[in-house]
């Protein structure tokens, strides 16, 4: 029997003829994720080394939250167990009560709405799980054919496939299928290519991201001039990522601004506070097809959506998990996987090549140091940047380390901050003008 | 599930690969975690769970791998997932990939540790455990109304057995718990927080705490400390003479040294030359050692390593010498180094990989320092203790570096980076505070500049090491402060000078 049919037998007995009048239940939820994953590395240029061998892994397991009938809480982690028959799941019942505790604000289950139609799932890779992941091993192969002979190569390829069970006491009862598809290299881990989306990479799409990596890689070989303090610092489209993830997304968390723990209040939020530059706004978008955040349903029962979070670079709203949205007073939001899902806009963006022409004398940003230690609150970031790239009228032309001083507030509010598409992508390169100086 | 049940499974499912030629590791775990979280006065979060797995690691007899797991620990499903490992060594070995067959010398072991806990994972029951953190935390708000509190209590258990083919079966309990306060303070528009920790086995840390209350001074001291640092001028950026604090000498010991000597990478490490540790190296000054190894009790506590081989305590530098690195059974030849158990991985489901539990630096130049109830009084007398020895730079900022928020190294170019909670300088007798701003430089310099020790051990600075995007508890420390010159490769971020 699946994990999610135990479950939803032992809540429903619960709410409606418990065992005991105190483990009866008012209301629950349930996800539980079955999925089926397929690896296989790089390690020092070789394939499927001992530490990064062909690997099969295969899990049933999920959360349930629970609201008891004197209206306390419990949540749960929760897997089949092997010997999962009805006294066990009666005793797991009796220790969840136990961890029970007060949280009104958390006491709700929401009622089921239609849900979007959104794709995530790639049939190809189910076949990829099932069949003998050939694709792997063709991949790893053509890499270390095509790398260059000096450098040594870490990689790794990964695909996965299950099933999403989604119930609620409120009737919401939803199963689909979800897939993932991620890949990484690096050259003497200095820099690298990643793809990460719910769909196998093109041959296309492989094709352009190894070219680029290999332009990278042969400019780091030159060593160009210092930067000067008119250097404009140019963050790759991780490097973007990287710094929205450390510094804005945790700022937008419901939680965090209820709590006063982040850099905005809620006041700063109702009034619509200007917080990046008017060109500016970031979205939540869980619709778009096959991107690794998209999603059909939250794990709490809530429909995917668009949420926008800054609209012409004003406050609109955090993302409010249900708990944060009965605090807060409004509906619940979107949600982020990560960084996944989230996106940046700018009104006046050009394509990259277009705006690396206009570049007179920059430095393009890879890769920091450190970047996890820096304060999200305030923003301030002091970060070192070994093995960037120098730019000198509109070319790159050699490796640069440099270090940044500054504060991503600053840089995301600044009217000489600019942004450049990547087609290869989600996030943009971001041109911004800061504190920089060699290492 | 229990130690004895454990063992029983792997046993049995070894016995499946009896007609196979080649070589089986079973690792099978079983993982129980309570955590709570109190923010503002009210709980969070409470949140039980169970995760409990095989894993299986199979080599053909010429030595190429293959790995499965599942997060159902019954014998059937061990057995099923031995065949997968085997089937996909198999195809890994028709891909040309490297042949490792060291692991058919490693020693046989039979070991049953006992689990070294005081208290037994769900001895004190979680209302218990809840009342006690929700008192901790209330006390915090009383004192301190204006700073935004989260408390939190986490308590781990760990059992773990790792069978193998040569009739090795080895397993052990590791038991972990952790108290911790954030506190977010704000003054003149700017937020700082702060993180402090006490860790230990198990429900004791929260009995002790409620005792002794010295997690909670340092709450408040660091508190204090972080609306300073809030309106605190930024240093110019340049290269100082600086006072380390224990939790930042874990993560240069850990970050900046440990990784560079770990058998794995020798390939790309600093410390490495043709793929082998630079043993005999100078990369300190006389006096300047640093060890690794568990310690019972300790937050990264694990006797032995997830491929079943004891876990060995290693000197890596004696007396500012290279001395050993850490190897696991797969790559510690290969690196000129011999292996000591240092594999670890963060569950049944991840690849075991060559890392640290507690790294600890100790200088043997030490100035003793007696420490002080509160913050500011130690920084105090850590000035007195400098001048009462000569010790401090006339003329010259000697920069205090206090807190510990993380860092980064790249093992191969040597470059490392940490973060701080904020700086003081001891050799102005006001102690102005500064800005926290990045410390960053060559790995080898950093450690050529250790020139001293201030106070006694302290090694239970903790951490999560996620080297090969694993998260393995690890922990260290070294005197509570350490002592290093100015070097023109190790310098403090901020302004521009």
């Amino acid at each position: 029997m699946k994990l999610v049919a135990h479950l939803e037998d032992l809540l429903y007995q619960a709410q409606h003829t418990p065992v005991k009048e105190d483990l009866r239940l008012a209301d629950w939820r349930i996800v539980v994720n079955e999925s089926e994953v397929v690896s296989l590395g790089i390690k020092d240029n070789s394939p499927g080394s001992v530490y990064t061998p062909p690997s099969y892994s295969q899990s049933e397991s999920g959360e349930i939250f629970l609201v008891w009938a004197d209206g306390k809480c419990s949540q749960a982690m929760v897997q089949l167990e092997a010997h999962d028959d009805q006294a066990y799941w009666q005793q797991e019942l009796s220790q969840w009560r136990q961890a029970s505790y007060e949280d009104p604000d958390a006491a709700h289950i929401p009622t089921p709405e239609p849900l979007p139609l959104v794709t995530v799932e790639d049939p190809e890779i189910q076949t990829i799980i099932s069949g003998d992941g050939q694709i792997l091993f063709d991949q790893v192969k053509r890499w270390l054919m095509d790398k260059p002979s000096e450098p040594k190569m870490q990689g790794s390829i990964q695909t996965a496939w299950g099933y999403r069970h989604i119930r609620t006491s409120t009737g919401l009862s939803v199963t689909y299928q979800q897939s993932q598809f991620v890949s990484w290299f690096s050259f003497d881990s200095l820099i690298g290519g990643s793809f990460a989306k719910r769909r196998l990479s093109r041959p296309e799409e492989q094709q352009k991201l190894w070219e680029r990596t290999m332009n990278l890689y042969d400019a780091l070989q030159i060593v160009a001039p210092p930067v000067g303090p008119q250097t404009q610092v140019i963050l790759a489209p991780s490097m973007t990522e990287d710094m929205l993830g450390q510094f804005i997304l945790p700022n937008f968390s419901g939680d965090r601004v209820i709590e006063k723990q982040g850099a905005f209040t809620k006041e700063d939020f109702l009034e619509n506070k200007l917080v990046f530059h008017p060109h500016f706004s970031l979205i939540i978008d869980p619709l778009c097809p096959l991107e690794l955040g998209s999603y059909l349903v939250t794990s709490e029962g809530v429909p995917a959506q668009r949420t926008v979070l800054v609209c012409d670079g004003k406050l609109q709203t955090p993302y409010l998990r249900v708990k944060d949205s009965v605090r807060w007073g409004a509906k619940p939001t979107a949600l982020p996987h990560g960084m996944s899902g989230l996106y940046l806009k700018h009104q006046a963006e050009v394509p990259w090549s277009q705006a690396l022409e206009a570049v007179e004398d920059g430095v393009l940003i890879l890769s920091v140091l450190g970047l996890h230690t820096q304060e999200a609150v305030s923003g301030s970031y002091s970060l070192s940047a070994p093995h960037s790239l120098r730019i000198l009228k509109g070319k790159i032309v050699g490796k640069t380390d440099v270090k940044l001083t500054g504060n991503f507030f600053a840089d995301m509010a600044a009217p000489t901050t600019k942004t450049a598409l990547s087609e290869l992508d989600t996030f943009p390169y971001l041109v911004i003008k800061t504190g920089v100086q060699s290492l | 599930m229990e130690q004895k049940d454990i063992k029983a499974l792997v046993l049995s499912v070894l016995g499946e690969t009896r007609g196979f030629d080649g070589y089986v590791i079973v690792r099978a775990q079983s993982r129980r975690e309570w955590s709570m979280r109190i923010s503002n006065g009210r709980f969070e979060r409470v949140s039980t769970g169970a995760d409990s797995g095989f894993g299986v690691q199979a080599f053909t007899k010429d030595g190429a791998s293959g790995f499965a797991t599942s997060d159902v620990l019954s014998e059937g499903a061990g057995q099923k997932l031995v065949q997968k490992a085997i089937q996909l060594a198999r195809r890994n070995e028709a891909i040309g990939t490297k042949l490792n067959r060291r692991i058919w010398e490693a020693p046989e072991v039979q070991a049953e540790e006992k689990n070294p806990a005081k208290k037994s994972f769900g001895e004190i029951p979680l209302v218990e455990l809840e009342e006690m953190a929700m008192t901790l935390h209330s006390r915090l708000r009383e004192v301190s109304p204006e700073v935004v509190w989260q408390t939190s209590y986490n308590q781990v258990e760990e059992v773990w057995c790792i069978g193998r083919t040569d009739g090795t079966n080895v397993s052990f309990v590791i038991p972990r718990a952790v108290v911790m306060h954030q506190g977010t303070v704000r003054d003149q528009g700017k937020a700082q927080s702060t993180l402090i920790h006490r860790s230990g086995m198990d429900a004791s840390v929260l009995f002790e705490e409620l005792e002794d209350h010295v997690l909670e001074r340092k709450a408040l001291d660091r508190a204090s400390f972080a609306k300073a640092v809030c309106g605190a001028p930024q240093l110019p950026s340049g290269h100082y003479p600086l006072i380390i604090d224990y939790g930042l000498a874990k993560g240069l010991a850990h970050e900046a040294f440990g990784h560079a000597v770990e058998s794995d990478h020798m390939n790309e490490s600093v410390l490495g030359e043709g793929g082998k540790i630079r043993k005999g190296l100078r990369v300190a000054r006389p006096g300047v050692n640093i060890i690794d190894g568990p310690l019972v009790g300790d937050w990264a506590y694990q006797p032995y390593s997830a491929n079943g081989l004891l876990r060995q305590t290693v000197t890596i530098v004696r007396d500012g010498v290279l001395e050993a690195g850490l190897g696991d059974v797969f790559s510690a030849e290969e690196a000129g180094m011999p292996a000591t158990g240092a594999g670890r991985a963060e569950s049944y489901g991840n690849v075991p990989l060559p890392r640290m539990s507690n790294i600890r630096l100790s200088v043997d130049r030490m100035l003793s320092l007696t420490p002080l109830e509160h913050l500011m009084d130690e920084v105090k007398a850590v000035r007195e203790t400098l001048l009462q020895h000569g010790e401090l730079i006339e003329g010259e900022k000697n920069l205090l570096l206090l807190g510990y928020r993380g860092g980064q190294v790249n093992p191969k170019t040597g470059d490392f980076v940490f973060q701080c909670d904020g700086i003081i300088d001891v050799a102005d007798p006001e102690l102005p505070i500064y800005q926290p701003s990045i410390f960053s430089g060559k790995i080898l310099s950093a450690l050529e500049a250790i020139r001293g020790g201030i106070g006694e051990g302290c090694y239970d600075a903790i951490g999560t090491c996620g080297k090969g995007g694993q998260s393995v508890a690890s922990s260290g420390g070294s005197h509570r402060y350490l002592l290093m010159d100015a070097d023109q490769q190790v310098s403090l971020g901020g302004q521009h000078a």
